[in-house]
């Protein structure tokens, strides 16, 4: 609300008095990082269409639901996880084991079971599996701090990693799983991809919302402190561990719901999606956007995906090093952001 | 007593009884470990010497890992990410420049833009270096344009050496030569002088000459050898790699860790920021090599040699050999040299040894360049073992992070303990396993070491 009010605020501003609108936001950077990433993404999809515009806000809408989430670790809790991806990938391997159709030529040795539920009823099952994990690492991970924290969480994706490569028996390994079950209320079924999108802007308002209602209320401000001083809290009484634990379940419930939503909607899934790097730009996402915010994670995931659907028109680029050129932008930006703005674009809290 | 009393007393039995706990846990844990290896080499002595010969083997590896990570850790007191793409950068270096003497040439590389951005970079760093090193001696006696003129020059023509050497991989051996000379004259001298100040301290100049006289002699005999043994190229090469891997630490340092250590404030600051540039060298590693994996060439020793029903080959005793030369050197130059007490002084307190007077941004440059080095070595010594990838720069950093975190994290001794051990209990622990298991096992005795041993095997003191 305060965003919309802000922005209409602001548009008053410009059309009263231009010049001194001007003065007055000349260095807000929070300001232009906005116009610049929300008007690059409006001018994008008005000019290459419908589809494109699908597709984009789909991969963003994934991407957004996990920045989000990894943002309240990060950013309100202060603990630097790096294995976010780990819980990303138990969601979707978790949907795509219960609802994959299988009906695929299956190797031998390669032969998984089938369940064959429907998404609605494999979307809980993936987002508690994604939680009872998080609270196993959770309790082992809660004493740890700062950089040895950052050490213990790559740890977390790798183990997760190595288990969907190597635990062959349920997840195919590097084969991956093929056909996994679209959404489906009664008659209606989420084939088209603009249905689609609709019911992952449904579930990225649902995070969102649930998101902001933990950093609104009281829950959210020993969150804060716990950042901020964690004895000092720890002097009034509260249970840190408690709080820290709650959250990373939370936090990692959400990461799994972006991991079901991804296995229907691509409906086919591999380790890949998965690795370590993945995480590491999903870190670099939520620092960019900023910390301690949940419109700088929105943000953050928009940077990013435009970022690679902008490059795919660049005339001379070969269209294979797309990735790896977004990796080297964001690498740079990282260190950019680090030395000059220290809390990320629109962030709330310095690191 | 009162109440209050009787709580503190309570806490302190709650802690006393946990902490008796957690070591009970500790002593049950390593009982089972090494009931379950004991048990394994009874029941087959021949298997657990050959996985005892893997884990040292991979142990050489993490060893050097930790003991580079070790160094810079316990003197800037932050974890450096970018070391994990050192590591990438040595095998790959390596790579580069026998990548047409690999699989018949199939995967060859040589790309002018590559070689003009590090011909820069060491153009950069030559120009730093000879301001740090010359430019305060010489000039109340020169004037400055004329220094700035020849220092400019010298720093590009150590540019445009580095330019030439990476574009001609193939005659590595007679490009070299003079830079080896030169480093083998160097050392004979730094040597000869060390002997003579401690043993001769009365006589006077006239040995130094005669001392600086075989020193040159010595260098242009090994000069003269190299150019004339083309069977070089693949050592040499690693002797340029790690030089790379070293010099894009250092101008990394001086560039961007000077400037950022004085504005940050929280060593998370210097972690997400090097994070950046390991991810932007990883991405650049892979734009010009591609992803797949590539082989390195032969080496010496790549025969397994049998020993006692167990094969090794033998260019893994060389890694295991180059660890421990690795680790005496360290040794060394930390315990023995003015320069390894300036960085002791500095791991201890950076200010007070700022006001006491050591040149603390050249010292650590020298830190970073020297754990670069390190990485470098361990990094072509596991591409030379298997094969090389791009991303194997952040597996190689956590196992190096890892095996100083169990030796005990800021230590020396710790580091190639942790090391050898790490990869010992790795190697034991895929026996029953697959060997894709092995990152999982590492992360395993990372967890349960930092809950029962946060100090590790063997702590900084």
């Amino acid at each position: 609300m305060s965003i919309a009010t802000g922005a209409l605020r602001n548009l008053q501003d410009v059309a009263r008095d231009p010049r001194s609108w001007w003065q007055r936001s000349k260095g807000n950077i929070e300001l232009w990082a906005n116009l610049i990433v929300i008007g690059w993404a409006l001018v994008f999809m008005l000019w290459r269409g419908g589809g494109f515009a699908i597709t984009v806000g789909s991969v963003f809408a994934i991407w957004a639901i996990l920045a989000v989430s990894l943002n309240l670790v990060v950013g309100y809790t202060g603990l630097l996880s790096v294995g976010h991806i780990g819980f990303f990938g138990v969601g979707a391997y978790a949907m795509a084991v219960l609802s994959s159709n299988a009906s695929y030529e299956q190797l031998r040795t390669e032969a998984i079971p089938t369940f064959g539920w429907p998404f609605f009823a494999a979307l809980p099952f993936s987002v508690i599996l994604a939680g009872l994990v998080a609270l196993v690492v959770g309790v082992a991970f809660n004493r740890f701090r700062d950089d040895i924290y950052v050490l213990v969480s790559f740890g977390f994706a790798v183990i997760a990693f190595t288990t969907f490569l190597s635990w062959r028996n349920l997840t195919r390994g590097a084969f991956g799983i093929h056909e996994i079950a679209r959404p489906a209320i009664g008659p209606l079924v989420f084939e088209g991809e603009l249905e689609f999108l609709a019911l992952l802007l449904v579930f990225l308002g649902l995070v969102v919302l649930i998101a902001w209602l933990i950093v609104t209320s009281s829950f959210g401000r020993v969150l804060t402190a716990i950042r901020e001083d964690e004895e000092g809290i720890q002097v009034f009484g509260y249970h840190t561990t408690h709080y820290k634990l709650a959250i990373w379940v939370i936090s990692a419930m959400m990461a799994g719901l972006a991991g079901a939503l991804l296995a229907s909607w691509s409906t086919f899934i591999d380790p890949n999606s998965f690795v370590l790097l993945e995480s590491v730009l999903l870190v670099s996402i939520v620092i960019l956007g900023g910390l301690a915010s949940i419109w700088g994670s929105l943000l953050g995931a928009l940077a990013f995906v435009m970022l690679e659907e902008g490059m795919r028109f660049v005339p001379f680029l070969p269209s294979e090093f797309i990735g790896q050129i977004r990796q080297v932008i964001l690498g740079i930006l990282l260190v950019l952001l680090m030395l000059f703005r220290p809390q990320g674009l629109v962030g709330r809290f310095k690191l | 007593m009162s109440l209050a009393q009787l709580r503190d007393v309570s806490l302190v039995n709650f802690l006393k009884i946990r902490e008796q706990q957690s070591r009970l846990l500790a002593v049950g844990l390593t009982a089972a470990i090494v009931g379950y290896i004991g048990w394994k080499i009874v029941q087959s002595p021949d298997q657990a010497l050959q996985f005892a010969f893997n884990g040292l083997a991979v142990g050489a590896v993490y060893a050097l890992l930790a003991m580079g990570f070790t160094l810079v850790y316990s003197t800037v007191w932050f974890f450096d990410l970018y070391y994990g793409a050192a590591a990438a950068i040595g095998a790959y270096g390596v790579f580069y420049l026998r990548s047409h003497d690999v699989l018949g040439g199939q995967y060859a590389v040589n790309s002018g833009p590559v070689n003009v951005l590090f011909a820069v970079v060491t153009a950069g760093v030559a120009a730093w270096a000879l301001q740090v090193l010359l430019y305060r001696r010489l000039h109340t006696r020169l004037q400055p344009k004329t220094l700035l003129i020849v220092g400019g020059l010298l720093a590009t023509a150590f540019g445009i050496y580095t330019g030439l050497v990476l574009a001609n991989p193939a005659n590595l051996h007679v490009l070299l030569s003079p830079l080896v000379a030169a480093l083998v004259a160097g050392v004979a001298i730094w040597a000869l002088n060390r002997a003579h100040l401690r043993f001769a301290l009365q006589t006077n100049q006239g040995p130094f000459a005669a001392m600086v006289a075989v020193a040159i002699a010595l260098g242009v005999l090994v000069a003269i050898f190299v150019a004339s043994t083309p069977g070089l190229g693949l050592y040499l090469s690693w002797f340029v790699a790690c030089l790379l891997s070293g010099t894009v630490s250092l101008a990394l340092y001086r560039g961007l860790y000077v400037t950022m250590r004085e504005r940050a404030n929280s060593p998370l600051i210097m972690l997400v920021a090097s994070l950046g540039i390991l991810l932007a060298i990883t991405a650049f590693i892979t734009i010009v090599f591609r992803a797949a994996p590539r082989p390195l060439p032969d080496t010496f020793g790549s025969e397994p040699w049998t020993i006692g029903g167990a094969t090794i080959k033998g260019f893994n005793v060389f890694a295991i050999g180059l660890a421990l030369a690795g680790f005496g050197v360290l040794l060394f130059v930390v315990k023995k040299t003015a320069f390894g007490k300036a960085v002791r002084a500095i791991g201890d307190d950076e200010e007070v040894a700022k006001v006491v007077g050591i040149n603390t941004t050249v010292v650590i440059a020298v830190v970073f360049f020297i754990g670069a080095v390190y990485a470098a070595l361990a990094g072509l010594v596991s591409g030379h073992d298997t094969a090389i990838q791009p991303r194997m720069g952040l597996l190689l950093l956590l196992k190096g992070w890892i095996a100083s975190v169990v030796g005990g994290i800021g230590s020396l001794y710790g580091a190639i303990v942790g090391g050898f051990a790490l990869g010992m209990l790795e190697q034991f622990g895929i026996w029953d396993l697959a060997g894709e298991w092995r990152d999982v096992i590492s992360f395993i005795v990372l967890i349960v070491f930092l809950s029962f041993w946060p100090q590790g095997l063997l702590p900084r003191k």
